[in-house]
């Protein structure tokens, strides 16, 4: 049922600006290549922001998934 | 001006902002605090953009007769020290003064505790608890004396008064090195609904149509938001009717609400940690002390102020800066 192989979920839903972003770049550090993150998320400019964070640290955004009313999950591959 | 065309207009203004703002995420707390600790510039070119519009845009208007300038008394200590507690209070509360208002909107439970916190803390500082202070304040406010009448006749310096050049030379010259910025500088990418480009025509061709809808009910000034907050509590606790301020601010959150709800991205949001509460309220009332000491918040100052090109609201906007630095990077910066 699975989409990706998660290694690492973070739910950030209902934190405030930059709370999300700046979880997600702190599990992105400690995690080895490879691996996947699927973080959690309920605020829209946190769909928009953390995807450009994330490719620009050189991860890979491989999807973002609408889950529900306002409610996002953006699996991300970590590379080296 | 009746109260009923003071209300209607208000609220207007304040709807098509708070669409505005909802549509293109525009959060000032955001812009100057992602060019630090994210190296994203993207809000920071909307300021950028917006700010050298409405240099352009107000001069025009004010050229025309249609508004008078007035920009805010110069006072180096509250500048400094209110601007410093406000930008600090932004980051602690998760949004600027505008942010925490339109995102009350969106459903933002943290944003209701930070705004409550940041608009009776700023009506206590105006004319409650703190008032001794503002007063003191106040003692270091400058203004001067304008006979061109495109300025108030006694208003707060400009870079054209300081100077003594003619206003459409310093505010070109301004205009330029700020689109320099922004059209020869790379930008980060974003996919967003409303471009921050669009976002920024819209709101230097909106923000000095307010103006003169503000004016017009007594109140020199464009855009603002903690003197709305005020407003609203004031008729809140003793009664007293809403000026258009005061009906702007209603007229945002109703803008952003039905923006978010259409977009679907309305939702009653709450943080798993309760004590992010307490974070936003001390936010709340950081920004509230702030931007009444400083004569204006990220709105007065910064989105109304510099396109006047006024010495206090560039000195603020600074401290604004300066404020949201220092608490990202107590907060998020050490790493």
């Amino acid at each position: 049922m699975a989409k990706y192989e998660v290694t690492k979920t973070i739910d950030v839903r209902g934190e405030v600006c930059p709370v999300p972003d700046v979880e997600t770049k702190r599990a992105l550090k400690k995690m080895k290549p490879g691996e996947i993150l699927e973080v959690l998320i309920d605020y829209p400019m946190s769909k928009e922001r953390i995807p450009e964070t994330v490719k620009k640290l050189g991860h890979e955004v491989l999807e973002i998934e609408e889950v529900g009313e306002s409610e996002w999950k953006i699996y991300i591959k970590v590379n080296g | 001006m009746g109260v009923i065309e003071e209300a209607f207009l208000g609220i207007v203004f304040g709807l098509i902002f708070g669409i505005i703002l909802q549509r293109g995420r525009i959060c000032f707390n955001s812009a100057f605090r992602d060019v630090k600790l994210f190296k994203d510039n993207y809000l920071m070119k909307f300021a950028a953009l917006v700010i050298g519009l409405q240099i352009l845009t107000f001069l025009f208007f004010a050229q025309m007769g249609w508004i008078t300038l007035n920009p805010k008394p110069f006072n180096w200590v509250g500048n400094i020290i209110g601007g410093y507690l406000f930008g600090m209070g932004m980051v602690l509360a998760g949004g600027c003064a505008s942010g925490v208002t339109y995102r009350s909107g969106e459903g933002m439970t943290t944003a209701w505790f930070a705004a409550i916190f940041y608009g009776l803390t700023a009506y206590a500082t105006k004319a409650g608890v703190f008032s001794g202070w503002l007063k003191w304040i106040s003692k270091f406010s400058v203004t001067v004396e304008y006979t061109e009448g495109l300025y108030a006749t006694k208003s707060g310096p400009t870079l054209s008064s300081l100077f003594n050049i003619n206003p459409w030379i310093v505010g070109i010259i301004f205009a330029a090195i700020l689109f320099w910025y922004v059209f020869g500088t790379k930008t980060t990418e974003r996919s967003t609904k409303l471009n921050y480009k669009i976002a920024a025509v819209i709101l230097a061709i909106l923000a000095p149509l307010a103006w003169m809808s503000s004016a017009a009910s007594g109140r020199n000034y464009g855009f603002g938001i903690t003197g709305g907050w005020i407003n609203l509590f004031k008729g809140f606790l003793t009664g007293s009717s809403l000026n258009w301020e005061g009906w702007e601010i209603l007229g945002i959150i109703i803008g952003a609400m039905i923006s978010a709800k259409l977009a679907g991205e309305f939702k009653l949001r709450m943080p798993k940690k309760p004590i992010t509460y307490l974070q936003v309220m001390v936010g709340g009332v950081l920004m509230g002390l702030g931007a009444v000491t400083a004569g204006g918040c990220n709105i007065g100052h910064f989105f109304t102020g510099v396109p006047q090109m006024a010495i206090s609201s560039l000195l603020a906007s600074l401290f604004f800066i300066l404020g949201n630095w220092t608490m990202a990077w107590i907060l998020f910066g050490r790493e």
